[in-house]
């Protein structure tokens, strides 16, 4: 029943699923940290698009959202394939979660922290690069690779649109063989190494980071 | 009335209670003081069998309560079922969040009869509010604890505790958390309670309550009843020379 | 303007659609609910088998995509004599999924009810099932409502996967009228459209719900 074809076929697809959501994570982390400064804009204007983007892509379902870039990329007359509107899509889609991470974690810093950093006087920007960055990564970090996770499970969504991975792997293999259980199961037990090894490896870079004196502990 | 016969108990490694002899008579008031960590809480609730206890035997009206020994002659809990028709014959109120947040007063207090005694709804709620206008909340039947104060919620858990018509009454520290001008109305109905010679086994710190109240004050210290008497014997002729200490500490 | 005709001529195949997607979504939630509380019940008084047992069980649904229990029902299923509709294949996956959400949920809250009010009902002799049923439950739904509301519109979305196996909700309308029509535009930005209106009526209804409850004020 472990047909060596089947198995070389899903791992294949797995690595593609791998890189998709390793792609949009970081396209996504850039993206988030520019929505992020948007949220926290002098200008309302700015801030108020933060949060309609915010809202339109959390209360939109991804494979909506996947659809509509989908059908509209060929319109806009862009010669891409479905790979590049999945990669755009999970971005944007998590692009969006990480912002809202970020911006949590800015949130989470306590007060006298603030003050002190603003006390010492620093320029605006080595005043983020030294002192605030290091303190939203700490606070950021656990629901940051929460998100990763979740990318690498939505990545499974693109395969409606026709991205090869490892969901759309499986099903084309169900639909020739029939070996649902078997297929899907031995699908099911890669994408819950990929989840739960990422959970692991992220686990351990907070433990690392925290080890090292970081930042310390929260206040 | 109750009787407990060598009493142990250890938490892991560390013994905290090492063989306590009590006779409690009904319509007795025994006070239990001692310093933090003496075990004085351990001992009330092995009591109740909110705790296991390693050795010993606890006895209500001749009658061993938690253990018995099986058929092998090897020391054995009591059924489930058993421990809850033994409990039931105490009431405890503890030292806070003794209220089920989500349920009125009345709704607290008629819970135990109604679910566990089947007694039928109307006679569980209008013994639910005799006992809350005898706690004095005749007007906060219908509150949630989080709209009554520290000391009401205590008054209506000592009314939920009565509910139960319970042959002994263990009392927890009971206005150790309170603010110190809700502990007046505490203890009054503790007081008003005596008239029902009802047997009150009570952990406190307020030693002059207890003086005022108990028949009896029992020092615990280390695990063990380290003097037992009235309390003038107690508060004015201590002879363990620990409780000589604690007494001058907490004048 | 187009998107005025558009809506005229197929106004009703959306709200259709839309009963189906709102259908699926309370349907599905409601047993995600049911299985939650299930899990915690099992968790609460099955020893360590029981906690094992449904840590395993959530583990697999933490780490595994929705998609995939959703195939395994709808195909797996006429192969073992189970030959269900679509919707329910679909909504049976939803169930099992997000109920393993729900009871991590309602494992969060059960840690905030304080231990004394154990002791309490111990006290006044109330048996485990008494104590889950008027003390454990009504607690514990009662914090978790706004965490539950987030996990509804999550299920609420996943619903449009259901598109995959020929479910005609949302998403699968909008893909058929795409393909009737040649209007991509409009049929998804519609779609999109009804899925926001859906989900800030959920979040609304949780908000209520959340204020409503008198006894934490």
């Amino acid at each position: 029943m472990l047909d060596v074809r089947t198995l070389s076929l899903l791992l294949q697809g797995a690595g593609v699923s791998l890189l998709l959501a390793l792609g949009s994570i970081a396209c996504a982390t850039l993206l988030a940290m520019a929505l992020c400064a948007m949220a926290f804009s002098r200008w309302t204007a700015v801030r108020a698009f933060y949060r309609l983007y915010i809202y339109i892509v959390r209360g939109t379902p991804l494979l909506v959202l996947a659809l509509l870039v989908f059908y509209a990329l060929p319109a806009l007359d862009l010669k891409t394939g479905p790979y590049v509107a999945g990669l755009l899509v999970l971005t944007l889609y998590v692009g969006a979660l990480f912002a809202e991470v970020f911006r949590g974690g800015v949130l989470a810093i306590p007060r006298p922290q603030w003050e002190s950093a603003r006390s010492l006087g620093l320029p605006p920007g080595a005043m983020v690069r030294k002192i605030i960055a290091p303190m939203v990564v700490r606070y950021a970090l656990p629901p940051y690779i929460n998100v990763c996770v979740m990318t690498v499970k939505a990545s499974s969504i693109l395969s409606i649109i026709s991205v090869w991975e490892l969901t759309f792997a499986a099903r084309e293999i169900i639909e020739r063989t029939l070996a649902v259980f078997t297929v899907l199961g031995l699908a099911g037990a890669i994408y819950f190494v990929m989840c739960f090894g990422m959970d692991r490896v992220g686990r351990r870079v907070e433990r690392r980071l925290l080890a090292k004196g970081f930042v310390g502990a929260p206040v | 009335m109750i009787e407990i016969r060598g009493l142990k108990k250890s938490f892991g490694a560390t013994p905290v209670l090492r063989g306590v002899d009590l006779h409690v008579d009904d319509g007795e008031v025994l006070a239990l003081v001692g310093r933090s960590g003496c075990g004085k809480t351990t001992l009330l609730r092995c009591i109740n069998f909110l705790e296991e206890y390693d050795a010993g035997e606890i006895l209500l009206d001749g009658q061993p309560l938690w253990y018995r020994a099986g058929p092998d002659g090897a020391r054995r809990r009591v059924p489930d079922q058993d421990a809850r028709r033994m409990r039931q014959q105490m009431g405890i109120v503890f030292q806070q969040y003794n209220l089920f947040p989500h349920m009125t007063a009345l709704e607290n207090v008629c819970l135990g009869p109604r679910f566990t005694q089947q007694v039928p709804a109307a006679e569980a709620e209008e013994r639910g509010r005799r006992l809350l206008n005898r706690v004095g909340l005749a007007d906060k039947v219908d509150a949630y604890p989080a709209q009554l104060s520290g000391g009401q919620q205590q008054r209506v858990a000592i009314a939920r505790a009565l509910a139960m018509r319970p042959k002994v009454l263990l009392l927890d520290e009971i206005t150790s958390a309170l603010d110190p001008e809700l502990v007046g109305e505490v203890e009054d109905v503790i007081r008003s309670l005596l008239a029902e010679r009802i047997m009150m086994i009570l952990v406190t710190h307020a030693v002059g309550f207890a003086r005022e109240i108990a028949h009896r004050i029992a020092y615990v210290s280390d695990g063990l009843i380290a003097e037992i008497g009235t309390p003038a014997q107690i508060l004015e002729q201590p002879r363990d020379p620990t409780l000589k200490d604690f007494l001058r500490r907490i004048r | 303007m187009r998107y005025v005709n558009w809506l005229t001529a197929y106004g009703p195949t959306y709200l259709n659609a839309l009963g189906w997607t709102a259908l699926t979504a309370v349907l599905a939630s409601l047993g995600a609910i049911v299985l939650g509380c299930a899990l915690l019940l099992i968790r609460l008084t099955a020893g360590r088998w029981g906690k094992r047992a449904v840590d395993g069980y959530v583990q697999v649904f933490r780490n595994t995509p929705v998609l995939l229990p959703i195939y395994l029902i709808y195909f797996g299923f006429p192969l073992i004599g189970l030959p269900w509709p679509a919707v329910v294949c679909g909504g049976l996956a939803l169930v099992l999924q997000n109920g393993a959400y729900v009871s991590e949920i309602l494992r969060g809250s059960f840690r905030a009810i304080d231990r004394v009010q154990f002791d309490a009902a111990r006290s006044i002799g109330l048996g485990p099932w008494h104590t889950f049923r008027k003390i454990t439950l009504p607690q514990v739904l009662v914090y978790s409502i706004p965490s539950l509301g987030n996990q509804v519109v999550l299920l609420l979305k996943d619903t449009s996967l259901l598109s995959a196996i020929t479910v005609t909700e949302l998403t699968m309308q909008a893909k058929l009228l795409t393909e009737q029509t040649g209007a991509a535009y409009e049929a998804f930005v519609v779609v999109a459209v009804l899925y926001l209106v859906l989900v800030s009526a959920t979040e609304v209804f949780f908000r209520a719900a959340h204020r409503s409850v008198r006894w934490t004020h």
